[in-house]
């Protein structure tokens, strides 16, 4: 608080833009936890997660004022921008990812292994992001139908038919058809 | 069907999901903030020097096909500069000889001999002071984008950042990110009236001298037509196609600035 003082008091005009600073970084710091574990849900890995948080993050704190003004939740924006650039970060690199569906054990923490050996994690993993954006977006976020095609950009009928695809391919992997 | 919704509840509820071995900090993230929105102002201090240097040219060629990428236009300009010297009004090039004189023949093709301060200097003063801009006609691009544009031509300066995102519900307008504008809604192309938004760089001034962080009484100086539409400021361009800025404020101060084709059909433009 005191730092934002200061910087207010040192730039003249600059005042909204200190502000808007201290305000991001509270913004930062308590949204963190919750983001990383979005983001772990979104890309299947801890790193991929801190990766897609902090890029979008980063995109977002440096134009702070310009989202702030168009007066949407913040949260929700970054949400709909971490689901978004998962999705097309995995278009460019879809060969890789193809290839890399198994996790590096070496430097999970144990916890974390734990769930990487849970049926339904590793059924997850294999779904294109995109899909398993909508399993996302519903099962954790709890998105209706509607919010989940504005959270991504695209229509109702799409959402409908990602979602069964996804479950489709779910229960097949745990073979529960 | 109700186990597998179950467990996913269950799966996403789970402690395990929390990342506790890979940590993001705050102030890594504020750095980076910090580090994107220097490299921008950095793009914007190029902008702001190179105007003033070439408002003239820099007017002027907007109207022409200026070969600059959207990815910061006056930065490209001021590369293309040496390159468009041989065309700019001889009273210029006339001058420059002079200065030269002394060493040199005149027929060492102005500015390309390693000449640092060779650029558009003197060439444009002369210029930016005989034809003020005239922008109630201007037409409808920014860099190598227009309004109106096909998307295959558009795709084709190298300006989008592709993938496209839809821009509508019904998936029928496309919205991408711009070199120089990171928002993936930053140009907005219909399947049937081509690029029906383009949006201007937040460092970016309109030939008016209007921008992000203007006030809005300033917009409305410049622009006498100007209309308020709810937040926004609308200024109306008389063009072929017409188009218009649209210039979105918070009350008092511009946040950002768009230029949106008057014949647009995309719901979300």
């Amino acid at each position: 608080m005191t730092a934002v003082l200061q910087l207010e008091s040192a730039a003249e005009s600059g005042g909204g833009r200190a502000e808007a600073v201290g305000d991001f970084a509270e913004f930062v710091r308590v949204s963190m936890p919750g983001l990383l574990r979005y983001g772990h849900a979104l890309t299947g890995n801890p790193h991929d997660a801190a990766d897609l948080v902090q890029s979008v993050l980063e995109k977002v704190g440096s134009r702070w004022a310009a989202v702030q003004s168009k007066g949407d939740d913040p949260l929700a924006y970054v949400r709909r921008a971490m689901a978004n650039t998962h999705i097309s970060i995995w278009r460019r690199r879809r060969r890789e990812n193809l290839v890399a569906d198994i996790p590096d054990s070496g430097a999970v923490a144990p916890e974390l292994s734990r769930l990487e050996n849970e049926p339904l994690w590793q059924a997850l993993r294999s779904l294109p992001p995109r899909q398993r954006a909508v399993v996302v977006l519903r099962y954790y976020e709890n998105l209706s139908e509607a919010e989940i095609a504005d959270a991504l950009g695209i229509s109702c009928g799409t959402v409908k038919s990602q979602s069964s695809k996804a479950m489709a391919s779910l229960r097949t992997r745990l073979g529960k058809d | 069907m109700g186990d597998l919704d179950d467990d996913l509840r269950r799966l996403f509820s789970d402690d395990r999901l929390d990342v506790h071995s890979v940590a993001v900090s705050t102030e890594a993230v504020l750095r980076g903030a910090n580090r994107r929105r220097r490299r921008r102002n950095a793009v914007a201090g190029t902008f702001a020097l190179v105007t003033l240097v070439g408002a003239g040219i820099g007017v002027s060629r907007l109207g022409a096909s200026s070969p600059d990428g959207t990815a910061g236009a006056l930065l490209t300009t001021s590369t293309s500069a040496p390159t468009t010297s041989a065309s700019p009004p001889p009273v210029s090039t006339s001058s420059r000889t002079e200065a030269v004189t002394t060493g040199q023949p005149p027929n060492s093709t102005g500015g390309n001999t390693g000449k640092p301060d060779a650029g558009g200097t003197s060439r444009s003063s002369p210029k930016s002071s005989s034809s003020p801009p005239t922008p109630e006609s201007q037409p409808g691009r920014y860099g190598t984008l227009a309004l109106g544009m096909s998307e295959a031509d558009a795709l084709a300066t190298g300006s989008l950042v592709e993938p496209a995102s839809p821009a509508d519900p019904d998936n029928r307008c496309k919205a991408y990110a711009t070199k120089s504008v990171p928002d993936t809604d930053a140009v907005i192309v219909s399947p049937v009236k081509g690029l029906v938004r383009i949006t201007v760089p937040n460092y970016a001034k309109t030939p008016k001298n209007v921008g992000v962080g203007s006030r809005v009484a300033d917009v409305k100086a410049a622009y006498q037509n100007a209309v308020q539409s709810g937040s926004s400021v609308l200024a109306p361009m008389s063009a072929t196609p017409p188009w218009t800025y649209v210039f979105e404020t918070d009350g008092t101060v511009v946040t950002a600035v768009f230029m949106r084709l008057n014949a647009n059909d995309c719901t979300s433009v």
